[in-house]
């Protein structure tokens, strides 16, 4: 009886879906957290009688044939490439990125990982980093004594000191992009590391080559829409509910056949 | 064994199939681009012997695709693809090209549109379609035009098929008849096709093979009894 196995697919592709939503649901404050979505896809087919057999002598063929599926897999849970809205902070070291683009981070191993999640904040010699403490790969170092920093939309960093008018560049922010964004690999703390599929980074001055500007005292909002994740996850409860009573029906005909001596 | 019988357990086992199908739709009831399956049962007949009258029996004899258009789920991709009307992707696959209805591409390193198991998407010319790496909007019009930063770029390749359609593993389907461009559709950007499995529809009829199901087998308990009763008044005689 396959409909039985047919049906266990079934539900643990939507047990996967509502995994995927409530980690959506959970990130829903997480600056710059894009949301994901389980995708699937139908399992092959056992052909039982190949469309196009011939059934005659002059030559008619089966025009539909019969194709018994076997279930669902999923396919990819890919992450949806969408603009969180800005949010204001005021604060000189926050950063967001308005379009596509990630700040590079260095971590303690030496490896570069990247990021859309701009709350950065001063080490105690001066650099830049990250919530983590993990230093941005452009190296740049506040000097002490500065009274403020400005970052321009296309990166520069200004610093400005109380015993002088002009302000002093101190360092560049540059952005990194990727030519499949969705084939980066998720680590945790809002950090994504270069794969096979994400292409190759390419960094570029914010606001050219297709990567967005820099905006000083916003944070990017996480992209989960709420009511959508909600919506979704009625549908696939309902969706696990129906391929539960798929099993009982399955299991009640296996009954009525041993019923019979 | 009596014919009743035999006719019975032909039944049965066509309903064992169609619940397989039944199922395999409701647990593909969430997948992008998936077609509801249908079975078509026929009478066969079977000749019993020389003199004998044939005996008439139903089994599963084909099936068929509903191929109603799905709702289509807003999800604001730029790669997320979905055909309104008479059309399908193609798809270059190790196997060959491939038609599909789910239209959930994305890029490959190399800036080359591909699907979710990155096999390349086609274009209308048949060839792979490239996007710049600098695009910063690439917008697809209805009639399947890219076009990055308002520069047009080429048409995504959507085709008919010019036989009978067969499924293949992926909502991909093959067209061993081949297929052509096709006229009638629309592409919508920013979107993807759902399955367009109606849950109602499946429910009601997957109560209705369980109980045509157990409603065969009470015919056969009936016909185990007649036949036992019929022995054992033969043996009282």
């Amino acid at each position: 009886m396959k409909s039985l196995q047919i049906a266990a697919t079934g539900m643990a592709a939507q047990q996967l879906r509502v995994d995927v939503i409530s980690n959506n649901i959970a990130n829903m404050s997480t600056a710059a957290y894009r949301p994901r979505v389980a995708e699937f896809s139908d399992l092959m087919y056992q052909q039982y009688l190949t469309p196009g057999t011939i059934t005659s002598q002059v030559g008619t063929v089966v025009p539909a044939g019969i194709q018994i599926g076997t279930g669902v897999r999923p396919s990819t849970v890919s992450m949806q490439i969408t603009q969180g809205s800005m949010k204001e902070t005021g604060s000189d070291l926050d950063l967001g990125i308005d379009g596509a683009g990630f700040l590079e981070v260095t971590l303690p191993s030496g490896e570069s990982a990247y990021t859309r999640d701009g709350k950065l904040n001063r080490s105690a010699e001066g650099e830049m980093v990250t919530m983590d403490g993990y230093p941005l790969a452009d190296g740049i170092t506040i000097p002490a004594d500065a009274k403020s920093i400005s970052i321009s939309r296309d990166g520069e960093v200004v610093a400005y000191f109380d015993d002088q008018a002009a302000g002093q560049a101190i360092g560049s922010i540059q952005l990194v992009r990727f030519v499949n964004e969705k084939g980066l690999e998720a680590m945790g703390d809002n950090l994504f590391r270069e794969t096979a599929a994400s292409g190759t980074p390419t960094q570029v001055v914010a606001g050219t080559e297709g990567s967005g500007f820099i905006r000083q005292g916003y944070l990017e909002e996480s992209g989960v829409d709420v009511v959508k994740e909600i919506s979704d996850l009625i549908e696939a409860q309902r969706g696990y509910e129906l391929n539960s009573k798929v099993i009982t029906a399955s299991d009640e005909m296996l009954a009525a056949t041993t019923r019979l001596r | 064994m009596s014919n009743a019988i035999y006719a019975t357990l032909a039944r049965q086992h066509g309903l064992m199939q169609e619940m397989q199908v039944v199922s395999n739709n409701l647990a593909n009831s969430s997948t992008t681009g998936y077609k509801t399956d249908k079975v078509i049962f026929a009478e066969y007949l079977v000749n019993s012997g020389p003199g004998e009258l044939s005996l008439s029996m139903g089994g599963l004899a084909g099936h068929s695709f509903e191929m109603e258009q799905g709702g289509l789920n807003v999800t604001g991709g730029q790669f997320d693809l979905a055909v309104q009307g008479d059309g399908f992707f193609s798809v270059d696959t190790p196997q060959g090209t491939r038609l599909t209805r789910a239209g959930h591409f994305q890029l490959s390193p190399e800036g080359t549109l591909i699907d979710s198991i990155g096999n390349n998407v086609l274009g209308a010319g048949g060839g792979p379609i490239n996007i710049p790496p600098e695009a910063r909007q690439v917008s697809i019009s209805g009639d399947g035009t890219i076009s990055v930063d308002g520069e047009q770029l080429e048409q995504i390749g959507i085709v008919t098929a010019d036989g009978t359609l067969m499924r293949d593993s992926n909502t991909y389907f093959s067209a061993p008849g081949g297929f052509r461009n096709a006229t009638d559709f629309s592409v919508v950007q920013g979107a993807l096709e759902q399955s367009n499995v109606s849950p109602v529809l499946e429910v009601a009829r997957m109560i209705e093979v369980q109980r045509a199901y157990e409603a065969g087998q009470t015919l056969l308990e009936r016909e185990d009894q007649r036949i036992g009763q019929l022995i054992s008044t033969v043996r009282e005689r």
